[in-house]
């Protein structure tokens, strides 16, 4: 999970001529590195209060919007752990984000190729009009989007509701995806090319091995911004049982007569979970680095 | 963005190469080249272009979703409304200085800061900072919303934290709400930034910085003269991008305040939905909608323009 | 070749997925011959299950008394706007259109008016219950330009003044206590911020994250008080929104002197989006409110299934009618809302959805269903019932201010002009604004969104 473990800070020190204020650079360094790690340590643990008192509220039986030190209960757990509550809506959204996500970063990395790779006067209309897209709020073509489904009767169809989410997370995954590309240099398949490969054969032999960081932060981006939606789902989808977690979050958390802060908490952990898990399994592959910048140089 | 434009005239070459093995019509072969396109340009025709193309409509119209009977087309009437409302200025405003204030100088600044003293601090450390900024990140934007709910309000941890440092307290979400949004929208989306700017700053040639250093500039200078200027494009992009993703925020506003206290943190999205979905008024709604396109696409060009300038 | 041949493939593939959602997995309509679709709101606090158990069991009486047919239960769990949203929205097409859908009794008009309901005239002339309803609770139903019914009322709601005994007694206010006058209630407040330490004197709901709680229980109370009464917000004679009145104005101030002076809760709280909960589960149970202008449900907070069990509250609380600003025409008001049933205009199986409705409106259904429910009964040989009565130590006093109570106007604009009395309440109790300024920026919104010419000067 760290973020480029550069092992440049212990390349080569200057020549022995320079070494008295070398020494004296040195220990400044030593002094104002010790500085840094307490910043950001006060730092994170500002950052992490919010979160801690998310846990602690999960665990505590009489939960209120105060910082403080639980009598510790499950009782939160085991009352949103049902199967209405949490299991159903969770796998709901697993196969919804799941499947859209799946759409979103295949159709991106189809588009992304000649996006990359060909030149085209359509090319950067086509860019800059899906950048500007990705400032639309997604609420606001929800109508349309339902008489339409309405017309061709795919109301109530979770496929179509994973299609329309992976449509929706599209333009920022090919912009982002294309710029990963830009990145893996075309050298090396023009060697594959003369090998005779045609080009979806270089872009999965060749182009996706070089690149599967961007291909990682792209799943997890658009993941996170599937399952944390909340409109699209509870306008497309009729059903209740249909319904993935995130209505089920949302109307836990808009209910503000709600006074269960400790079974929100609990839920909004449980809730939670998928993703980090995502998160944790897909940075792992990325090795130390999490390589997001390296597409994002323009 | 625009870079690979001067190498993509070489790839050309590249792809004459194997029209040679397959004879084709040029212009059959650039269909072919363009066909991977194809998923996703069906799936963006069908089920964005379409809609978006129906909001356009809608907003010069007179729809609602309840309350009248027929659908009446009423040219600008929408946008006219709009520009005398005092509401939906109110909004732009709250809007621009939402985007400015947490995404350009906070997330911005906060994720330079923390990418370039990560860069500096010992490896538990930095692992430490990186796995908490990230997991803020990684939450559902209305779990986000709640957590902050939590933290700014009257009895919550900051003024917990306040009392026990004796600093004056404030209830945050009624005194200076614009402000507690804010704060939450750099809480949750400074690691975006933060990742952008180390992978930038670990291409930064070292070479460069100690020559600097060398030279006698101080950290600040290094930072200023050296580094800057040699990320700069990471950090145009950057801003580019999350500009546009801080302009459509809805879901941390309304968990947090749902636009109050009165408007006060009634940004362009939330306005849209309280005028489209609360007031039933979709064509004024959807008018909303395409101004705040507009903004994003204004931001958007000024972005690609300095972009531009860096090319030349 | 060979790449033509994947490209196809991908092409293939997409095309066929596409195709297949298309084609098989539409599922939005459920009626036919012998199967109605019922949609309803549920409530967004999941241990909630009043209104879903009720139906069930009354669906499976139904189902066994009429066999072979089914009555398929679609609850919609969401806010009270989500959930306007989407019934508007599945109500616009056959294709997803419910056979039987709860309204709420303030937006059936504006649903009426975009032609989703259908009225149900001809199934009331032959029905011999619907005499026995509260002529107000019909009126409600009835839409102005027609003069059609689009609704059967099932419950309802009035509102009035709750007391804390103990507190008034500490204050020294002689109990029962029943103000006469607007000043009556002020003084009653200010003799409590004098005597009672630590105590929040009055309670009016007010600004915009309260919604229609600030509107109804807040604003109208005070408004329909005022010298014109039933046409102090809208003339139903002359079919116009009420601008620029005296009254108006009054209310505003009456507000003004609540927050300004420390009578209410605190500004921040009072505005907080939470306020509704914590007035009925923490001020009041706590014995830290001693006056709360509220709705007749409010014992639902308090009994031993509600989310704040408190059996003292019978004990504790005390009821008054709201009293009018100076005493004047029968010298007590109240607002009512509550919910109905009606039928899409677009439903296909409308006479099973009609036959199911007469089922959930019997005498025995009804008394059961507002029981429960802990509402005021629309049928009036159902409010006479002892059982009913005796159910709940207050329903005798809210069932009783039916008889003065009144309806949010019926017209479509009433949501937006709802919004605006909303802004004007937060303007003044934060002192942002003063009442004349509030009550002109009012005036503007009003005239904005429904047009100028559908509003007259109010001289009272």
């Amino acid at each position: 999970m760290a973020v480029t473990d550069s092992p440049r800070m212990a390349a080569a020190r200057p020549a022995a001529s320079r070494d008295r204020t070398g020494r004296s650079r040195r220990s400044r360094v030593r002094a104002s590195r010790g500085t840094i790690n307490v910043v950001l340590l006060l730092f994170s643990v500002l950052y992490l209060v919010p979160l801690l008192w998310m846990v602690l509220a999960s665990f505590n039986a009489h939960a209120s919007f105060k910082l403080n030190v639980p009598s510790p209960t499950t009782a939160n757990f085991h009352h949103v752990l049902t199967y209405d509550t949490t299991f159903r809506p969770m796998l709901n959204g697993l196969l919804l984000c799941g499947g859209g996500t799946l759409v979103c970063v295949v159709c991106s990395i189809l588009a992304a190729y000649p996006l990359s790779r060909f030149r085209s006067r359509l090319r950067r209309p086509f860019l800059y009009t899906i950048l500007f897209t990705t400032g639309l709020p997604i609420t606001a073509v929800m109508i349309p989007v339902y008489s339409m489904f309405v017309q061709v009767n795919l109301i109530d169809s979770m496929p179509a509701t994973t299609l329309f989410l992976a449509a929706s997370a599209l333009p920022f995954g090919i912009w982002l995806m294309k710029n990963f590309m830009d990145g893996v240099p075309v050298v090396l398949e023009e060697a594959a090319r003369i090998d005779g490969a045609n080009s979806m054969q270089v872009l999965w032999r060749i182009v996706l091995p070089l690149m599967w960081p961007g291909v990682i932060v792209v799943t997890i981006f658009t993941f996170i911004s599937m399952w944390g939606n909340f409109f699209v789902p509870f306008i497309l989808l009729l059903s209740p049982e249909k319904l993935p977690a995130s209505v089920s979050v949302f109307n836990f958390l808009s209910a503000h007569d709600q006074t269960q802060y400790g079974q929100l908490s609990a839920f909004s952990i449980l809730y939670s979970i998928p993703v980090v898990m995502l998160y944790l399994i897909l940075a792992r592959r990325l090795g130390g680095g999490f390589a997001l910048g390296g597409a994002l140089k323009g | 963005m625009t870079s690979s434009v001067a190498p993509a005239a070489g790839r050309r070459g590249a792809g004459g190469g194997k029209a040679e093995r397959t004879p084709l019509p040029a212009s059959l072969a650039a269909l072919l080249r363009g066909l991977p396109l194809l998923p996703a340009v069906v799936l963006l025709a069908v089920f964005l272009a379409g809609p978006i193309g129906y909001c356009i409509y809608y907003a010069f119209t007179d729809m609602q979703l309840t309350g009248a009977s027929g659908t009446h087309f009423t040219g600008l009437h929408n946008f006219t409304r709009a520009f005398g409302d005092s509401d939906f200025t109110n909004a732009v405003e709250l809007t621009l200085l939402f985007v400015v204030g947490s995404a350009v100088i906070g997330q911005n600044t906060l994720g330079l800061a923390l990418a370039v003293l990560m860069e500096k601090a010992s490896k538990p450390v930095r692992s430490l900072t990186s796995t908490v900024v990230i997991s803020a990140w990684v939450l559902p934007e209305v779990v986000a919303g709640y957590l902050m709910y939590a933290f700014f309000y009257q009895e919550g941890s900051l003024n917990a934290i306040l009392h026990f440092l004796h600093l004056p307290q404030q209830n945050w979400l009624y005194t200076l709400p614009i402000l507690a949004v804010c704060l939450a929208n750099v809480w949750r989306g400074t690691a975006f930034s933060m990742l952008v700017f180390s992978a930038a700053l670990s291409d930064v040639p070292r070479e460069l910085v100690e020559a600097a250093e060398v030279d006698g500039a101080n950290a600040w200078q290094r930072l200023w003269r050296v580094t800057l200027p040699v990320i700069r494009r990471s950090i145009l992009t950057n801003l580019m991008l999350i500009t546009l993703q801080t302009l459509s925020v809805f879901g941390l506003i309304y968990t947090m305040t749902r636009g109050g206290p009165g408007n006060k943190t009634e940004t362009l999205p939330i306005f849209m939905y309280q005028q489209a979905f609360q007031n039933s008024l979709i064509g004024y709604g959807t008018a909303i909608a395409l101004v705040l396109l507009v903004v994003g696409a204004l931001f958007s060009v000024v972005y690609i323009r300095l972009l531009k300038v860096e090319d030349a | 070749m060979r790449t033509r041949f994947t490209v196809a493939t991908g092409i293939a593939v997409i095309t066929t997925v596409l195709a297949a959602t298309v084609s098989g997995c539409g599922s939005g309509s459920g009626s036919s011959g012998k199967t109605i679709k019922v949609v309803y709101q549920k409530q967004l606090n999941s241990s909630n299950t009043v209104q879903p158990d009720f139906l069930a069991a009354q669906v499976k009486e139904f189902e066994k008394a009429n066999p072979g047919t089914t009555v398929k239960l679609v609850p919609v769990t969401a806010s009270e706007n989500d959930y306007y949203t989407k019934i508007q929205l599945m109500m616009r097409s056959p294709v997803t259109a419910p056979d039987l859908v709860y309204e709420d009794t303030a937006t059936i008009n504006s649903d009426v008016a975009s032609g989703y309901l259908k009225p149900l005239d001809s199934y009331l002339s032959t029905w011999k219950d619907w005499s026995r309803y509260a002529t107000a609770s019909k009126a409600a139903m009835k839409y102005a330009k027609d003069g059609k019914t689009y609704g059967v009322p099932d419950n309802t709601d009035t509102r009035g003044i709750w007391y804390n005994k103990t507190l008034l007694k500490q204050a020294g206010i002689a109990l029962p206590w029943q103000p006469k006058t607007w000043a009556d209630v002020l003084a009653a407040a200010n003799a409590i911020k004098a005597k009672v330490p630590g105590v929040t004197p009055l309670n009016v709901y007010t600004g915009t994250a309260g919604g229609e709680q600030s509107s109804m229980q807040g604003f109208e109370m005070l408004l329909y008080g005022t010298a014109a009464g039933g046409d102090s917000l809208y003339n139903a004679a002359q079919q116009k929104w009420v601008v620029g009145s005296p009254g108006f104005k009054d209310a505003l101030n009456f507000l003004h002197t609540v927050y300004s002076q420390g009578l209410g809760p605190k500004v921040q709280t009072a505005l907080g989006v939470n306020i509704g909960a914590q007035v009925g589960t923490e001020m009041i149970p706590q014995g830290k409110l001693a006056i709360d202008l509220d709705g007749s449900w409010m014992p639902n907070n308090w009994i031993r299934t509600g989310p704040k069990p408190w059996p003292q509250w019978e004990t504790t609380m005390g009821e008054a009618a709201m009293p009018t600003q100076n005493g004047q025409d029968k010298g007590k008001v109240s607002m009512s809302g509550g919910w109905a049933w009606s039928i899409p205009a677009k439903a296909k199986n409308t006479d099973l959805a009609w036959k199911f409705l007469q089922s959930l409106e019997t005498e025995t259904a009804s008394a059961q269903w507002n029981n429960v429910n802990a509402t005021i009964p629309t049928r009036q040989d159902v409010a006479a019932d002892p059982t009913y009565l005796k159910a709940l130590p207050t329903n005798q006093f809210f069932s009783g201010l039916v008889a003065d109570t009144y309806y949010r106007p019926g017209v479509p604009a009433y949501t937006q002009v709802s919004s605006a009395i909303q802004k004007a309440m937060e303007s003044v109790t934060t002192g942002q604004a003063s009442v004349d300024k509030a009550a002109s920026t009012f005036d503007n919104d009003v005239k904005s969104a429904v047009g100028a010419d559908n509003t007259m000067q109010g001289t009272q």
